[in-house]
C-alpha cells in the first residue's frame, strides 16, 4: 500500500476508514451549503488562475473574450480560488500529519518520469477542458451536484465513470511495477 | 432558517472569501485523509485494485445529501437558498466522457490534485499546470464550442423529476444503490487483492443499515407534499412553531377589516392582498386592489413581497387562509396576516349600508363607512391616484402569466401587446392593445432607431387611451426584449407602475389561458408629459467621458461576434475600449414552444455580480440599436436593483460611425499580429 518509490525513515501512516473520512467529507459539503450557499468546488479556482494568467499576457484579449471576460479583470476574486487555497493547506496539514508529505513522481516501478508526467500533462489539459465545459468537475458537478440531487451531476458522473473504465486499459502502464 | 451568502448575494465578499478559505481546510484535510493524495490509490478504482474512491464518494454524497435533506424538512434551510446548476446534458454527457479519460491518464482530478501537490506530488503538480491549460484551450474556443456548452439546457431539473420518482422514494432507492455498491466494491477488492477489511464486517453492516434508516426516516419527517406550496418542509420547526403560537395567541396575526380599507384607500405602498379563494368566486366579487393567487402557486408569487410590507390573506372564512399563512410562515415569511372575519367580516363591517345596520353609529363612523363603500364598490375611478395604488404596489416587475390572469379586469389595468399586427388579430389576452414598437421609435438626430422624445411618447399613449395611473402589462411574442424597450418609453415619461410578462404570449398560449380576438374600445385620452423623468439615457460624450474611469462599467450586450469583431452591421466592427462583453441572451432561458424568460432572479444575481462590483456601480449598458440593451437595463435596474443604471440608446450605430471614437477590434489585432 505504500505509495512512491523512496523510502524514509518515517513511515507514512495507514489511511482512515474510507466510509467515516467519506461521511467526514460529506459534512464539509453539508456545512458549505448550509454557509455558502454553494458546493464544493475545486476546478473554478484553477480556471480563475489559468484566466489570471490570461489576463497578465493579454488584458484586453481577455476581457473582451467570451468565457473569462466574464469574470471581469481580477478574475481571482472569487469564492473558489479561496476553497483551492484552502484545499491545499487543510491537504498539507494532514498529509505532515501523517507522514505522506514527500517530493516524488508517483508511478509504476517500470514507468520513466517522462511517461507519467506526460500522461499526468495531457489528463491534465482533458480535464480542465472538460471541466469548463461541464460546469464543474468531480467535487463541483459530481459530488456537490449529486448530493444536491442535481439530473445533469448524475449524467456527468454515470459519464465520467463510463468512459474512464473505457480508456483504463490504454494506459494502464504507467502503473505497472 | 439559515441565511446563506448565496441567497445574500454575498458570495464576492471578504467574508465569504474567508469562509470559502475554512472550508477548503476542511475539504483538503478530509481528501488527504481519504489518501486522495496518491494518484496511484485514485487511479486504482479504475483497475479495480483500490475502490476507496467509490467507498469515500458515494459515504460524502450519501451524507451531504441526507444531512441536507433533513435541514430541509427541519426548514432550517431551503433550497433556494444553494445555488442549484443547470442540467445542460449535451454539456455535461461530453463534459463527463472527456473528464472520465482525463481522469484515467492523468491520475487526478482537481481537488484530489490540489492534495497532492501539497503532499509533494509532482505529477500533481503538471496535472494542475494541465488543467490551468485547458481552462485558457476552452476559453480560446469557446465560440466553436459555445453550442455544445448550452446544449440541451433544461434550467434546473432534479433527478427524481427526470425519473418521475418522489425525492424521498428516490433518495432511498439512490441510498440502497450506494450500499450495495459499497458491499460489491469490497467483494472486488476482495477477489482482485486478497484484501477487504471492511468487507461483511459488523462496522458495515451497522454503516449500511445506518444510512438506509436514515434515507427512510425522509418519510415519516417530510411526507409527501398535498400542495406544491407546502414543499419546503411539513414538519413545523420548533422555533418557528413557538413565535407562531405566540402570535396567533396575542391576535398579532389577524387583521381588522377597517384597517385593512383604511390602508387600501390611502393607497399604502408594499401592502398585497391575497385573495385565496377559487377564481370563478374572485372574479364575482373581490376586495378591490386584491390579487388571486392559488394556494399551490402562494410562495412562488409572493417572493418578492417578503418579509417586505404587508401580505394579508383572505377567503370566506378563516381556515384555508390560516393554512396557507402556517405554510407561508414556515417558508420564512414573516409579515403574513389574516383578514380578521375573512370577505364576510370585510363586507358586514365595511360595505353594508349605514341604513341597515342595527347598531347605531355616530357621524364620523357613518362617514367613513360611506367613503368605503364609495371606494370599495363603486365604479373604478381612474383618474385618482388611489384608485390604482394597490395594483401598483402588487405588480411585480416582471409578473407571471398566472399572476396576469388573476388580475385580468382590474380596473386600470392595460395590457399591451406587441407582436405583429397578424398574429395580434388572430388571438390576444381580452382586453389587450396592440401596439408596434417602431412606432415609439425614430431618428433623432440622424441617429436612426432612436426611442422618441417624451412629448412624442406621451401622443402615441394618448392615442391608446392610456392614462398615468394606469398600471401596464407588456406582451411580447418570442422577442422577451420588445417589452423592455417598450417599457423604457414608460421609463421616459416616469410611468413606473409596468410589468413585463414572462415566458411572452407563448407561455400563455401553452397554458392554454383564455384569449379573444376582439378589438377593445379605446377612448383617445391626454397622456401627460413628464419631461424630466428620463435621468437614464445617456450619449457618446458622456460615455467618452467615463471611459476607463475606475468603477464604472460599460456592458455591451450585443451577441458575441458581434463584440469580437468578426461580425458587423455598421460603420466599423468591435466595440467600445473596456467594454464587457454580457450578451442579452445570456438572461434568458428558452424552454419548449419557444417560451422565452428571464433565468431565475438568484442566478441573474449571481451572475451580474461577478462583472459590476457594487449595487451603486455606474453602468452603461448598450447595444447596437438600444433594443436589446433595453432587456439588460431593465434586468439590472428593475430585477436586481442596480441604482445606477445608464442607457446608451445610440449604441454602436452611432459610436461606429463616428470615426473619431475609439474602438477596440480583436479580430483585427490579431490578424495584425499574424
Amino acid at each position: 500500500m505504500t505509495p512512491g518509490t523512496d523510502h524514509h525513515h518515517v513511515e507514512p501512516e495507514p489511511y482512515g476508514n474510507p466510509y467515516l473520512v467519506g461521511v467526514l467529507l460529506g459534512l464539509v459539503l453539508l456545512a458549505s451549503y448550509a454557509i455558502l450557499g454553494a458546493g464544493l468546488g475545486a476546478s473554478g479556482g484553477i480556471a480563475r488562475v489559468g484566466a489570471a494568467l490570461s489576463m497578465s499576457v493579454a488584458p484586453s484579449h481577455t476581457l473582451s473574450s467570451e468565457y473569462f471576460g466574464k469574470w471581469g479583470a481580477n478574475p481571482l476574486h472569487y469564492y473558489l480560488v479561496f476553497m483551492f487555497v484552502g484545499t491545499l493547506v487543510g491537504g498539507l496539514f494532514s498529509a505532515l500529519l501523517a507522514n505522506r508529505a514527500r517530493i516524488q513522481v508517483e508511478r509504476g516501478a517500470t514507468t520513466s518520469v517522462g511517461r507519467r508526467l506526460g500522461y499526468a500533462l495531457a489528463g491534465g489539459v482533458l480535464v480542465g477542458f472538460a471541466s469548463r465545459l461541464a460546469q464543474g468537475c468531480t467535487s463541483g458537478q459530481a459530488l456537490s451536484g449529486g448530493a444536491l440531487l442535481l439530473s445533469g451531476s448524475f449524467v456527468f458522473l454515470v459519464c465520467l465513470f463510463a468512459s474512464g473504465y473505457a480508456a483504463a486499459w490504454f494506459v494502464r502502464k504507467q502503473w505497472h511495477d | 432558517m439559515i441565511d446563506t451568502l448565496y441567497s445574500l448575494d454575498a458570495l464576492g465578499t471578504s467574508r465569504a472569501f474567508f469562509l470559502a478559505l475554512l472550508l477548503g481546510c476542511g475539504f483538503g484535510f478530509t481528501l488527504e485523509r481519504a489518501g486522495f493524495s496518491s494518484s496511484r490509490r485514485l487511479a486504482g478504482v479504475f483497475y479495480f485494485t483500490d475502490m476507496a474512491v467509490v467507498k469515500v464518494m458515494f459515504s460524502a454524497l450519501i451524507t451531504a445529501m441526507l444531512g441536507l435533506s433533513y435541514l430541509v424538512g427541519f426548514g432550517w434551510i431551503q433550497l433556494d437558498q444553494i445555488f442549484l446548476m443547470p442540467t445542460i446534458y449535451g454539456a455535461q454527457i461530453v463534459g463527463g466522457l472527456l473528464f472520465g479519460v482525463g481522469f484515467v491518464m492523468g491520475g487526478w482530478c482537481p481537488g484530489t490534485a490540489a492534495v497532492g501537490l501539497a503532499a509533494g506530488r509532482i505529477d500533481a503538480l503538471v496535472f494542475l499546470l494541465g488543467v490551468v491549460g485547458g481552462s485558457i484551450l476552452f476559453n480560446e474556443f469557446f465560440s466553436v464550442i459555445q453550442v455544445l456548452y448550452t446544449a440541451g439546457d433544461q434550467g434546473t431539473l432534479m433527478a427524481y423529476t427526470s425519473v418521475g420518482m418522489s425525492r424521498n422514494g428516490f433518495i432511498l432507492a439512490f441510498t440502497l444503490m450506494a450500499v450495495a455498491a459499497f458491499w460489491l466494491v469490497e467483494w472486488v477488492e476482495k477477489v482482485r487483492t486478497g484484501r477487504a477489511p471492511y468487507r461483511g464486517s459488523p462496522f458495515l453492516k451497522a454503516f449500511s443499515l445506518a444510512l438506509v434508516v436514515l434515507a427512510g426516516g425522509l418519510f415519516v419527517l417530510s411526507p409527501a407534499p398535498s400542495e406544491a406550496g407546502e414543499k419546503a418542509a411539513s414538519i413545523v420547526p420548533p422555533v418557528v412553531e413557538k413565535t407562531l403560537m405566540g402570535r396567533i395567541e396575542k391576535g398579532q396575526d389577524h387583521i381588522e377589516p377597517e384597517d385593512i380599507a383604511d390602508r387600501l384607500m390611502a393607497g399604502e405602498p408594499d401592502l398585497v392582498i391575497v385573495d385565496v379563494r377559487p377564481a370563478a368566486e374572485f372574479k364575482v366579487f373581490h376586495i378591490r386592489g386584491a390579487i388571486n393567487v392559488p394556494l399551490a402557486e402562494l410562495a412562488e408569487t409572493l417572493k418578492l413581497q417578503k418579509n417586505r410590507g404587508l401580505i394579508v390573506l383572505y377567503s370566506n372564512g378563516m381556515t384555508h387562509p390560516a393554512q396557507a399563512r402556517d405554510s407561508l410562515q414556515r417558508q420564512g415569511f414573516d409579515n403574513v396576516y389574516l383578514l380578521t372575519d375573512g370577505l364576510r367580516g370585510f363586507q358586514d363591517r365595511c360595505l353594508k349600508p349605514v341604513s341597515l345596520r342595527t347598531e347605531p353609529l355616530s357621524m364620523a363612523d357613518a362617514a367613513r363607512v360611506n367613503a368605503w363603500r364609495a371606494f370599495f364598490t363603486g365604479p373604478a375611478i381612474s383618474k385618482s391616484d388611489v384608485a390604482t395604488a394597490p395594483v401598483h404596489v402588487a405588480m411585480p416587475r416582471a409578473v407571471e402569466t398566472h399572476s396576469l390572469a388573476s388580475m385580468i379586469g382590474t380596473p386600470g389595468l392595460k395590457i399591451i401587446d406587441l407582436r405583429p399586427q397578424p398574429e395580434y388579430n388572430t388571438a390576444h389576452i381580452p382586453g389587450s392593445l396592440s401596439v408596434n414598437l417602431e412606432s415609439f421609435r425614430g431618428n433623432i438626430g440622424g441617429v436612426p432607431s432612436m426611442l422618441l422624445p417624451p412629448a412624442m411618447l406621451a401622443a402615441q399613449l394618448s392615442l391608446l387611451g392610456l392614462k398615468g395611473t394606469d398600471s401596464i402589462v407588456l406582451v411580447s411574442g418570442d422577442k422577451l426584449y420588445d417589452t423592455t424597450l417598450a417599457a423604457m418609453a414608460f421609463e421616459r415619461l416616469g410611468h413606473l407602475n409596468y410589468a413585463v410578462m414572462n415566458g411572452g404570449y407563448a407561455k400563455w398560449a401553452q397554458e392554454s389561458r383564455p384569449s379573444d380576438a376582439v378589438l377593445p374600445v379605446v377612448t383617445e385620452s391626454k397622456y401627460p408629459v413628464d419631461k424630466k423623468a428620463d435621468d437614464f439615457t445617456v450619449d457618446f460624450k458622456m460615455v467618452l467621458a467615463q471611459l476607463g474611469k475606475p468603477g464604472v462599467v460599460v456592458i455591451d450586450v450585443r451577441p458575441a461576434d458581434f463584440y469580437s469583431g468578426k461580425k458587423t452591421d455598421e460603420a466599423r466592427a468591435g466595440h467600445i475600449p473596456g467594454a464587457i462583453s454580457r450578451p442579452f441572451t445570456e438572461d434568458l432561458v428558452t424552454g419548449p414552444d419557444k417560451v422565452v424568460s428571464f433565468k431565475p432572479t438568484a442566478a441573474l444575481a449571481a451572475a451580474y455580480s461577478q462583472i459590476i462590483p457594487a449595487k451603486d456601480t455606474l453602468v452603461i449598458v448598450h447595444c447596437r440599436t438600444g433594443h436589446q440593451a433595453s432587456q439588460t437595463y431593465f434586468v439590472l435596474k428593475r430585477l436586481l436593483g442596480y441604482a445606477n443604471v445608464r442607457w446608451y440608446d445610440a449604441g454602436w450605430t452611432e459610436w461606429a460611425a463616428r470615426l473619431e471614437l475609439p474602438i477596440v477590434n480583436e479580430t483585427q489585432a490579431i490578424k495584425n499580429k499574424q
